[in-house]
Formats: C-alpha cells, structure tokens, sequence
C-alpha cells in the first residue's frame, strides 16, 4: 500500500515547517549577526536584513577580546581531549580486555561519577586550585575540565571496546604479540573511529563548558569563549545585539565542522569489525 | 558473565591491567573521589568564600537549611523544572523521531538541523533566546501579535510565570534532540514484519504506534528519561544565564542555589551543605537508573 502523492507532500511539508521551527533561532542568529544595528530596531522587524554587512565580525575580531577568548577555548579543548582520550583509552582497553579485582565496581563508578553534578565538585576543586597556587589559569580549568571528561571518555570507549571481537586480540597473541603489542596493532586500529568520536564529543563538552570556567577564572587573559562572549553581554554598556549573535555564530563554527565529521564517524564507528570472512 | 572460558594468562596480566587504568584511576581520586569527600566534610564549616577561614559547627548547617524556606522553595523548583522539561522533552523528541524516520527530502539535512541545538553551547542558545525574547524588538513578541494570540508585548523571562513557562521550553528545546537520537537509533531496528503483522490484524496508524512502537521503545524511554531526569535536574547554566534563579528566587533551582550561597553569600559551608542535600535527592534517581540499566542487561 502505497501512500498517495497528496499525502507525502503534505507530510513533507508539515515535517519541514517542523525543522523549520526548531532551527529557526539558529537562523535568526545568523540573520541578526549580519544586519546593521539600526535594522535591529526596526517595528515590524524585517526578516531578510536589507542591508547585508559584516561590520559586527570585524569588530568582534578587532576591537574585543575575542580573539583571545578563542585561542584559550582552543588550547583549553584540545588539551582536554588529548589528555582525557590518551588515559580514557588505556583505562577502557584495560577494563573491557583484562581481569583482576573490583574491575566491575570500578565500571559502575565510572557510570557514577559521569551522573555526578558539577556544583558539588566545583566548591572543593575552587578550593584545590587555590591552594595549589593555579588559580586563575588554563591548566587549573585543564585539571577541573577532566572531572566530567574523563567519566565520559572512559563510559563511550569502553562501550565501543566491547563491540571489537576478542577473537582479534588472541589471534594476534597466538602468532606471538605481547598484550601490549596486540594492543597497539590489533585493538587501537580497531578502536580508531570509536577513538575519534569520543575525541570530538569530549571537545564539544569542553569546549561548550560554562560552570567551571565562571568560577575558576575571572582574567581576560585565561577566559575561554563561554564566560567570555557572556561578559561582553554583561558587562556592556548598551546591549549591541548583532556583535553578541556574531559572537555566537563564531562560537559555532568549530561546532558545525566536527558536526559534519561527525556523522561519518557515528555510522562507521558501530559497524561491523573485521571478524567476518 | 558469558560463556567465555577464563584464560589462565589473564592472572598473570591482571597486572599490566591494574596499570593500564591507574592514571584513570589516579585523576579520578583527584578531582572526583576527593572533591566529593571534601564536599562532606565542607558542609561542616562555616566557611567565609574570600578569606577560606572558619569553624566547625556540625550539622548546624543542615538544620538551618531544614528550616530555610528558599531551601524549600529551590527544591519545589527543581522537581517543577525537571517534570515540566523532562516531559516537553520527551514528548517532542519521540514525535521527532519517528518524524525522521519517515521518508522525506533532504532527510539527513533535516536530521542534523534538529540535531543541532544539542550541540550548540548552551552560552549560544541562551543568547539567541535572550534575543528572541527581547521585549521590545524581540521577533517572538512580533510574531505572537502578528498573530493575533498576544495584544501586547509579553516580558518572557522578568515575571512569573513566565519566567518558569520560558526556562521549560527553552530547555526542552535545547535537550529534546537527545532523546531523538536514542528514540531514532531503536525505531531502525524493530523488525518491519511487526508493522505488516498489526497492519494485517487491522491496526491503524494510531494502533500500530500503540501496539508495536511503543512497546518496543520501551526499554530505551526507560533509561533515556532517567538519564535525562538526572541531567535536568542538576542543569545550571541554562536557567542560570537565562534568569539568573530570578525573578527574585522563582526559577531558582537547587544547582543556583549552591552557586549563590558559595559566591554570592560567601557562605561556602552552607553551599556545601545544599550540593550534599542536592546530591542525596539524585541518590534515588541514580539507583533507580542502575537498576533499569541492569534490567535490561541481564535478559541478553
């Protein structure tokens, strides 16, 4: 039973009104970031900006910290993963592929701690960092940012390390490779895409982080975008709408290009393994 | 355990094991384990927040907050926040789903549109919300006229109960897509022969979703509306940035609180005391959550 031509236009049309919807403030971001000020002020509002100008980036390049904010965001992101991902992914092959006592109990806190809520965290890690003397820093954010990351990292690889096959492993330590050597050239090639999508994911969780960064560090100079781009909000004089949807469409940006990596990721990681044939 | 024979090498590298996780477990005392026993004991003091010194004064704390109204009043808006969300959440994502699973054009374009507010910083959404709320120049109040359902501007986040009715939805906005991935990932899997069954018994459209798609959803709703429960309720910086817990304490949750008592007050023992209270609460979603997980992998 077919359903008739009427009937799938009209889901088709209903379904993209429903996106449509849902999308829409994203697409009003983008549309007010490239209006000039004085169209924002416009009653009724124009939908397409009559006036196409991108005044608002460059000022946001050029006459704010943004730049700044950004590269922090960056190093903050990258260092994260890179540290998260490297001890998530030993700990992972370690808790999947070895047996020794308490390994379970250590599975179920990991699951634990990834449900904790940061604000209970944060008062004793503020605390931790003052005291260490790193307060105010990237690292201190670095060191703060692993208390959710690593949870996460470690939950996502051991899912996608239960999916490679043990037979790969043993036939690779029957041909004579150590534990160690099976896991560098049997299980992290089988692992890779489950590795590039818990970096990605464990990026975006840093990168988006807001809590953390609000109460570790209040200096310009070790602000990430979150609690930068919501100063320029807070501490503005008069609210210049276009410049804060600027900021936010840049803040995107990095988003929407592991997005797009994403989804081949995602597909290929759950498939099949190497055991068949 | 599983049919899977011991292999009696495996005592002998339970120890490359032990070390291959220790720097997990090592960051894990660190800036987990740590923290969360200093939380306790915190909870003990009264700590000034600029100066770190203070006093032990036992469970005094807890007492006080048991007789703190805005301690009540945050708890009552905590569980309002997360029923009201979690349900819009729910909802939206399940119809979304099998939206998507449906054919239509550009399909994956639309997956990934709707995909998006997921992943986008929550930073990012509340200042796009910020803006479509605007009062005065905001184009959901133009829209709203335009239409004829409002005759006057609305002040969407500075008045009750709007405030509360805007966080809601702005939050089930913004998670919505999670449960449309977990929803999207099951409706692929269940088998067509179930939908050609029912169809042959007479079921309609409705019967069908009734009979066959929401039992088999069932196990995933189950775990994804935990999950998210416990998301929900100790989100901050959505209703933070949004409202900032205002107006006066209306939308102020639980996670606010903690962050007004410990910088706002300067009163870190007590903010202490409400993240232990806070955590208790998640206590019984969280068992309750191991449960469902173990439930549902025990059958296989």
């Amino acid at each position: 039973m077919r359903p008739s031509l009427l009937r799938r236009v009209a889901f088709n049309l209903l379904a993209w009104a429903v996106v449509f919807v849902v999308a829409f403030p994203l697409v009003w971001m983008v549309i007010t970031s490239v209006k000039p000020q004085f169209e924002l002020f416009r009653i009724p509002p124009t939908f397409w900006p009559e006036q196409v100008t991108f005044e608002h980036y460059a000022r946001l390049l050029w006459e704010t910290p943004f730049l700044t904010y950004m590269r922090n965001s960056l190093i903050l992101s990258t260092a994260t993963t890179i540290l998260v991902v490297a001890v998530a992914t030993l700990g992972a092959h370690s808790l999947v592929r070895f047996r020794y006592p308490g390994r379970e109990r250590l599975a179920g806190l990991v699951l634990f701690t990834y449900l904790l809520p940061s604000v209970v965290l944060i008062l004793p890690l503020y605390l931790m960092m003052v005291w260490l003397g790193v307060a105010n820093s990237l690292l201190s954010l670095v060191i703060a940012y692993t208390s959710f990351a690593l949870p996460y990292a470690l939950w996502l690889l051991r899912s996608f390390m239960q999916g490679i096959p043990d037979d790969l492993e043993n036939a690779a330590l029957v041909d004579g490779a150590t534990r160690l050597g099976a896991f560098f050239d049997v299980i992290l090639p089988q692992a890779l895409p489950g590795i590039i999508s818990t970096s990605l994911f464990t990026f975006i969780l840093s990168w988006n982080e807001y809590l953390y960064a609000l109460v570790l560090v209040n200096t310009d100079a070790a602000r990430p975008l979150t609690t930068g781009v919501m100063n320029m909000l807070i501490s503005a004089f008069n609210i210049e709408w276009s410049l804060l949807m600027a900021a936010s469409v840049m803040m995107s940006i990095p988003l929407i290009i592991i997005f797009a990596f994403l989804q081949k990721y995602l597909t290929r990681g759950f498939g099949a393994g190497g055991v068949k044939g | 355990m599983t049919a899977r024979a011991v292999n009696p090498l495996d005592r002998r590298y339970a120890l490359l094991g032990v070390m291959l996780i220790a720097p997990a477990v090592l960051i894990f005392c660190a800036v987990i384990v740590y923290p969360l026993v200093s939380a306790l004991y915190l909870s003990l003091f009264r700590i000034f927040t600029p100066t770190l010194t203070g006093n032990f004064v036992g469970f005094a704390n807890y007492a006080e907050l048991m007789s703190s109204p805005e301690f009540w009043r945050s708890l009552l808006n905590t569980f309002i926040w997360t029923v009201f969300t979690l349900a819009l959440q729910i909802i939206f994502g399940v119809a979304a789903a099998l939206m998507l699973n449906q054919a239509m054009v550009f399909r994956s374009l639309a997956r990934s549109l709707i995909l998006f507010p997921y992943f986008v910083s929550t930073v990012v959404a509340v200042l796009v919300w910020r803006w479509l709320f605007n009062d005065l120049y905001g184009i959901l109040n133009h829209t709203l006229m335009w239409m004829g359902v409002l005759s006057m501007p609305l002040d969407w986040l500075g008045s009750m109960p709007n405030a509360m009715v805007s966080v809601v939805l702005v939050g089930a906005w913004k998670y919505f897509p999670f449960v449309v991935i977990a929803v999207l990932a099951r409706l692929q899997t269940i088998p067509e022969q179930l939908y050609e069954a029912a169809t042959i018994d007479g079921a309609g459209a409705w019967g069908r979703f009734w009979d066959v798609t929401l039992p088999q959803l069932r196990d995933v709703l189950i775990v994804v509306i935990l999950l998210r429960a416990i998301w929900d309720f100790k989100e901050f910086d959505l209703i933070y940035l949004l409202t900032g817990g205002g107006p006066i304490i209306a939308t102020q949750t639980l996670p606010l609180m903690v962050y007004k008592e410990a910088f706002g007050l300067n009163e870190m023992g007590r903010a202490s005391a409400v993240a232990v209270a806070m955590m208790l609460v998640m206590l019984v979603f969280m068992i309750v959550y191991f449960r469902a997980l173990r439930a549902r992998e025990e059958p296989r």
